[in-house]
């Protein structure tokens, strides 16, 4: 109590100093007075009565100071003071200083925003959903390690028998067509159970949510949710948008309710906007059984631990249960068994790789921070060995090892705290950015990934451990100087430092990792552009239709395709045009199968698995691919011919040794093909891939109620069909919207979307790093140039000419950058062996970064030596 | 070094507490005087190192202060006790003569007695 009180007032008395200074000034002099007086009436002459007063008083200064001391908080005042030195020292050196807080900032903004994505994802994986990191995902798991998802019936069992989770939720990714005849619209919901809403604990903005018993039995009211921003697009906001129907797959729902603002589902980053029971599946899918059907795998679960439950317990009695499941329904369960899994690691969607490419990218970018420091002590330490005559005069007047550190450190937090805040507001509009991230395949994506208290933390937290770093070097220096040979040394003979060569180096060797990193990434970015698919994709334009709400059987969808087909073809401007189930180069994937093939006896355990697409007759034609042997499929109402399958070279190399493939029986997907063709080989998954075994098979044998719709056109112009197509696709059926279209070029551009991020990142944060070395050197050498311009004059009036001078200071500067550079040109050399583990050494790379690192270097240290060898000599020796 | 000048600010801070008990209300040369005149030349401290063991009590508010004028007509602080400051120096005194008779006790000690 005491002591807070002291303490408080002290405070106070910081802050009010000159008015306490006064008091005591005051109470010094009346003491002294009193004293006089009474020494002259003890006798003593006036001089020596107030001599006497001042000697009994005793040093004036000294109290003075125990009295400051007592009187305010000292430290504090010190560090107050500290800082307005600093930001007078700092407003002293404008330019240093915009460099080491701009490169600051953008180190720091740049980690910041990827932290931010890395926390979102690690931490909030569901925006608007408290504590979502704690979601276990209940994934029943093959034996092959795959995660097929769970039925209905099963998620109902399995309801009962998890005590250590709480409320298992289940939903499923639907696509909607919203509205009314040809006026559809594609958009993407989830079927969820009745527990839903409230077991992620959220609020509805307006209205109410999904209550248990409309999920409980089939044909029960039909409701909707909503999300926010469907609510402020199509309804603009309007509260009575409750109780509006909504046309959603040729049913009215009722929407009951708005989700909170941020939601967007729980299979982030995709954004789902309307929520139905699951009970509503059979009404909105067309009749299907995935109510009763237990091997319909459509669901995905989710759940949370209950207090002092441990994800040890909620896995075994998963398991106990799938085992109990695969007893009672041997069919459905046989072989499969259950995971629980932290949400990140879901297997569906895009976390898991994501999380990985980011933590490399944080890496570099940390890498990239550390050079921004060294860099800056660099500068420091150049700067502080000009303050060393200032320091040495504050050691001598008393001031302590402490003080000196602290006087370095508080200007140098002062910079790094200023970059921070900086880097702070960038990360800011980085994650804004972010946020608008476009479609990517068909799906909508969002990533909400925001600036919040933790990422500022980190921010911040960066800033100091930078302005820690960056001020090591320079504060040790300086604390260690002797206040004697510091006052003594004048600055014509330069202490030679070795911190900031070695420094230097380290930047250096940095860079050059970077560097490498970056262009080596870059290339291959380019190569993968530059590279031929070995297929046409100029002049197709692609587009897809989605069946899955009529719930067709194969019959009408292949006779669905085929007069799609028939209508397309008739128009004027298509020259052919083919369905299929899978689009080279998609962001997702194209997913292989396993098959056997007559004539290969597999000799290692396993299963032989080859890319596998389904397509109507034509496509070869529309892809550009030649068939090489054999003949395209038969036509898509041929009722004569067997199940058909066309391969591609590298199967008939890998599987078949080269040899005749025609007639071959081929199974796979439970049935038998005969192969009817080879085609050429293309690229299935991203560009420069090596050859991949493919087969495809035809549309009139296993249909599909999906399709990617490929169309070539005669004129050059495949946009221009983009309005033919959906007239044919109306004409055939109003309510089916056509979606997804877009160009060949433009679905190849999409998909490397993601892969365009890093590469933009490095195309700017390469050249931005050269710079900074470059900057990094100039200071060095500029600085120790100008403390050795009386050297250089004794020289150039002996008779040195300026191009040995010069020669002379490069050579000495650009030992340290050669170390560097070599350390850092083995290190970028075993990274890329270690990761890109394939291929041969990229050698124009690793020729030319060191090439165009050293050419920068010496021309960074060419400059002030050139500027310091055209001192006139007369001039140098009189300097100073 | 600096312990001998704890030691002596904590006794000090107790003479002062005394003083001003004794006399009322007093300016800083007062107290000096006072405290020189009992202790006569064992004590000799500058006088200057009155002040921060004043401000210090002053901040714990054992002792308030305020302008007044001293008996030459001057401007002067004078320093009176607070209640809080009386509380203080009781407790003070008795922890004082406990630590005395402690310290006397040790010094009357002869070796048989520990025996």
């Amino acid at each position: 109590m005491k002591s807070l009180r002291r303490f408080l007032t002290r405070l106070f008395n910081s802050a009010a100093r000159r008015q306490q200074e006064e008091r005591l000034r005051d109470e010094i002099a009346e003491h002294i007075a009193l004293q006089t007086d009474e020494n002259l009436r003890a006798g003593l002459s006036l001089v020596e009565a107030r001599r006497q007063a001042m000697l009994k008083f005793g040093g004036v200064e000294a109290m003075k100071q125990d009295y400051r001391a007592e009187r305010g908080l000292l430290l504090i005042e010190n560090l107050l003071g500290d800082l307005r030195n600093a930001a007078r020292s700092i407003s002293r050196m404008p330019g240093l200083a915009a460099v080491i807080i701009v490169s600051l900032a953008i180190g720091i903004g740049v980690n910041t925003t990827i932290f931010s994505w890395i926390q979102l994802i690690l931490f909030e994986p569901m925006p608007a959903v408290s504590g979502a990191a704690n979601f276990l995902l209940v994934e029943p798991r093959t034996e092959t390690g795959g995660y097929p998802g769970a039925s209905w019936p099963e998620y109902r069992d399995l309801q009962a028998q998890l005590p250590a989770l709480r409320d298992v939720v289940a939903f499923q990714m639907v696509p909607f067509n919203v509205g009314e005849s040809s006026k559809v619209e594609r958009t993407h919901g989830q079927l969820v159970s009745g527990n839903y809403f409230s077991a992620l604990g959220l609020q509805p903005a307006i209205g109410r949510f999904i209550r248990p018993e409309e999920a409980e039995r089939p044909g029960t009211e039909p409701v909707v949710v909503i999300s926010y921003d469907y609510w402020q697009t199509r309804f603009r906001g309007a509260p009575d948008a409750v109780g509006q129907k909504l046309r959603v797959n040729e049913r009215d729902l009722i929407v009951i309710g708005v989700a909170p603002r941020d939601f967007q589902g729980t299979m982030v980053p995709l954004k789902f906007e309307l929520w139905a029971p699951a009970t509503l599946a059979p009404a909105l899918l067309g009749g299907t059984r995935d109510l009763e059907d237990r091997s319909i795998r459509a669901f995905s679960l989710l759940g949370m631990l209950r207090p002092g439950a441990t994800p040890e317990e909620a896995q075994a009695q998963f398991s106990t249960a799938m085992a109990q499941l695969a007893r009672d329904y041997p069919e459905a369960g046989a072989g499969i068994g259950g995971e629980i899994l932290t949400f990140w690691k879901a297997p569906r969607g895009p976390q898991r790789l994501l999380i990985s490419g980011l933590a490399i990218l944080q890496g570099v970018m940390l890498l990239l921070l550390l050079a921004v420091c060294g860099n800056t002590a660099n500068l420091m330490l150049a700067r502080g060995s000009t303050r060393q005559r200032e320091m040495a005069v504050r050691v001598a007047l008393g001031a302590t090892r402490w003080r000196i550190v602290s006087l370095v450190l508080s200007e140098n937090m002062l910079l790094a705290l200023l970059g921070a805040g900086l880097g702070a507001a960038i990360a800011v509009w980085g994650t804004t950015a972010l946020r608008v991230a476009p479609m990517i395949g068909a799906f909508p994506i969002q990533f909400q990934t925001r600036v919040d208290g933790l990422t500022l933390a980190f921010a911040m937290l960066l800033g100091a451990a930078c302005g820690l770093i960056f001020s090591a070097a320079p504060a040790v220096h300086l604390a260690r100087l002797d206040p004697q040979g510091g006052l003594r040394s004048s600055s014509n003979t330069p202490p030679r430092s070795r911190a900031r060569k070695v420094l230097m180096g380290v930047e250096v060797g940095l860079a050059m990792v970077v560097l490498i990193a970056a262009a080596l990434y870059l290339q291959s970015f380019r190569s993968a552009r530059q590279a031929d698919p070995r297929f046409r994709p100029e002049g197709v334009l692609l587009a897809a239709y989605d069946l899955t709400g009529r719930n067709p059987d194969a019959a009408s969808e292949r006779e669905f395709a085929a007069r799609l087909l028939e209508r397309l073809r008739s128009l004027p401007d298509v020259e052919a045009a083919a369905i299929a189930t899978n689009v080279p180069l998609d962001l997702h994937g194209i997913p292989a199968r396993s098959f056997t093939v007559q004539g290969r006896v597999r000799t290692e355990p396993g299963q032989d698995r080859a890319i596998s697409n389904t397509v109507t007759p034509g496509y070869f034609k529309v892809m550009g691919i030649p068939l090489l042997e054999g003949n395209d499929f038969a036509g898509m109402r041929d009722k004569a011919a067997p199940a058909q399958a066309i391969v591609n070279e590298e199967f008939v190399r890998r599987y078949l040794d080269g040899a005749d493939a025609i007639g071959r029986r081929l199974q796979a997907r439970g049935g038998s093909f005969s192969i009817v063709g080879v085609a050429r080989n293309s690229v299935y998954g991203a560009f420069g891939e090596p050859a991949q075994p493919a087969i495809y098979f035809s549309y009139r044998d296993r249909p599909q109620d999906q399709g990617e719709i490929h169309l070539r056109t005669r004129t050059g112009n495949e946009t221009a069909l983009t309005s033919e197509a959906r007239a044919v696709l109306r004409d055939l059926d109003p309510m089916l919207p056509l979606y997804d279209v877009r160009t060949f070029s433009q679905h190849i551009e999409r998909n490397l979307f993601l892969r365009r991020i890093p590469a933009r990142m490095f195309a700017v944060l390469g050249p931005l790093l050269l710079g900074l070395a470059a900057i990094g050197i100039y200071a060095v050498v500029s600085y120790a140039v100008a403390r050795r311009t009386r050297e250089i004059g004794v020289r150039l009036a002996f008779g040195a000419t300026s191009a040995r001078v010069v020669l002379q200071i490069i050579r000495e500067n650009l030992g340290a950058i050669a170390c560097g550079t070599a350390i850092g040109w083995v290190l970028a050399l075993v990274i890329s062996l270690r990761v890109m583990a394939k291929g041969p050494l990229n050698l124009p790379v690793f020729l030319g970064v060191p090439a165009i690192l050293l050419s920068v270097a010496t021309l960074a240290c060419w400059i002030p030596a050139r500027t310091a060898s055209q001192i006139d000599p007369i001039a140098a020796l009189r300097h100073e | 070094m600096k312990q001998k000048t704890d030691v002596l600010q904590g006794t000090l801070a107790l003479m002062v507490l005394k003083t001003l008990d004794v006399l009322g209300t007093q300016h800083g040369y007062g107290i000096a005087r006072r405290i020189e005149q009992i202790s006569g030349d064992l004590l000799a401290v500058n006088q200057g190192t009155l002040y921060p063991v004043l401000l210090k009590l002053e901040q714990e508010g054992a002792i308030a202060s305020e302008w007044g004028a001293s008996e030459n007509n001057r401007r002067a602080r004078f320093y009176r006790l607070t209640k809080e400051g009386r509380k203080q120096l009781q407790v003070e005194t008795k922890d004082w003569e406990q630590t005395a008779a402690i310290i006397a006790r040790f010094f009357e000690a002869k070796a048989e007695d520990l025996s």
